[in-house]
């Protein structure tokens, strides 16, 4: 019965009498090779999702794919082949990773009183209450109904909103809509910065 | 070009001091970089005729030194190889040049180790290409169609989180050739979930990259984790991870000459 040379090499290996395909004794090396502790890491393609250039990243996570191993991201690089960036990031995506990670990233609300010199944790609903009632309470102590020619303006100025890139165009949909309609102008984004 | 064959004997001979397992494969490759080298220092004054099969004769007879090398420290397998094809005469090691230089078979030890530098003689005399890439196979040398030997990763600049680029390095005339990240240069598989890298904290610089679709790998050295680095003889010092892609159910793309 025939054997494929790479039978025949993996026979020679694993189970005979360790020699490489040219007769080198590997016995060392496979004795070696049983000590190793080994990581399997995917790398994925993605985008950056900070700003509108959409520079090209690679994502690499770290786990066998084992139902009890949680995946881990352990490294962000640009995308060496993305026509966009061609491996570049600027220090907002280069510190992706850290996005993804870092140990201080804000995992719930947070309030800062009026002459406090601290932030204390606050809860979702508690959060939009207050925001709510200091919207309502800006507007009508800001509304402009006519500017000084006496043309109908319906302006909020005492109300500004900024988003940011990650903002996905759902969301921004709903702010537009939202802050029009409270008659909101000072309506920007950071990502077309 | 000398200066390449000295980094890489330098290489070689660093790693083996380590005296870690695969210091013998090491010395041995250290010699055999000696050799490759004389083979092409013997090559470089004379003119190239353009075609390989005119000018494998040259190789053949220039390639005696080596053969005596092998034969006096080898393992017995490649000393009984060699014995016998000192005994041959040229048209044998004509023949068996040519054979290679069809087929490619990565088995044939002393056919591989004479092209290589007759291979990049060719190069420093100018000849962009002296042999016949596949049409498409862009997995394959573009100067002459021979398998990747391994990938080196590079960082395409000098800021923290810029990617590395990938290139291939070609089995038969070691130049380098541009290649895509995430991608099996076997098979072209471009699933993440079918591609992973096996690394061990024992070879920072060194990894398996693995196909889950075709079964094959290659070994990535990233010259960004360690510039030292060479890449022909780092990818030989992680022997360790052949042996241990081999047990996994992974198979090669190409055997160096270590037969690793």
């Amino acid at each position: 019965m025939g054997m494929s040379r790479r039978t025949f090499l993996q026979s020679s290996i694993v189970g005979g009498a360790a020699l490489s395909a040219f007769g080198f004794d590997v016995a060392p090396i496979f004795a070696q090779s049983r000590t190793l502790k080994i990581s399997r890491t995917t790398e994925t393609r993605s985008t950056c999702p900070y700003c509108s250039v959409s520079c090209g990243v690679i994502i690499h996570t770290l786990g066998d794919r084992s139902k009890n191993a949680v995946a881990q991201v352990v490294h962000v690089e640009g995308d060496p082949d993305h026509p966009i960036n061609r491996g570049t990031l600027c220090p907002k995506g280069a510190s992706l990773e850290q996005d993804i990670l870092n140990d201080r990233r804000l995992l719930k609300p947070q309030v800062r009183r009026p002459g406090a010199d601290h932030w204390e944790d606050i809860d979702w609903q508690t959060a939009i209450d207050e925001i709510a009632r200091s919207v309502k309470k800006t507007r009508d102590a800001t509304f402009v109904e006519k500017d000084a020619r006496g043309r109908t303006v319906n302006r909020c100025e005492g109300i500004a909103w900024t988003g940011g890139c990650t903002d996905t165009n759902e969301l921004n949909y709903l702010v537009v809509k939202t802050m029009r309609s409270l008659g909101v102008v000072y309506l920007e984004n950071q990502a077309r910065v | 070009m000398a200066e390449t064959w000295d980094r890489r004997i330098r290489r070689a001979e660093e790693l083996t001091v380590g005296g870690g397992p695969e210091s013998p494969l090491l010395a041995f490759y250290a010699r055999l970089l000696q050799s490759q080298k004389a083979v092409y220092e013997s090559l470089k004054n004379r003119g190239p005729s353009g075609s390989i099969e005119d000018d494998v004769l040259q190789i053949a007879q220039s390639g005696s030194a080596l053969l005596h090398d092998v034969a006096d420290d080898g393992p017995d397998q490649l000393v009984a190889e060699a014995r016998t094809l000192l005994q041959s005469d040229d048209s044998t090691k004509r023949d068996l040049l040519l054979t290679y230089w069809s087929d490619r078979s990565d088995r044939n030890f002393f056919a591989k180790a004479l092209l290589q530098p007759c291979a990049q003689w060719l190069a420093t005399a100018g000849l962009a290409t002296i042999g016949q890439r596949p049409a498409g196979a862009d997995n394959r040398c573009p100067r002459c169609g021979g398998a990747p030997q391994l990938s080196i990763l590079e960082t395409t600049g000098a800021v923290a989180g810029d990617g590395s680029s990938r290139q291939l390095l070609c089995a038969t005339c070691l130049a380098t050739w541009p290649f895509r990240r995430v991608v099996c240069p076997q098979c072209g598989e471009e699933d993440e979930r079918k591609l992973g890298y096996f690394q061990s904290t024992a070879f920072e610089h060194v990894r398996v990259d693995a196909c889950d679709s075709c079964g094959r790998y290659l070994k990535s050295v990233d010259v960004g984790r360690l510039g030292l680095a060479v890449p022909l003889v780092d990818e030989v010092a992680g022997a360790s991870l052949d042996v241990w892609a081999l047990e996994h159910g992974y198979q090669k793309i190409e055997l160096n000459l270590l037969g690793l």
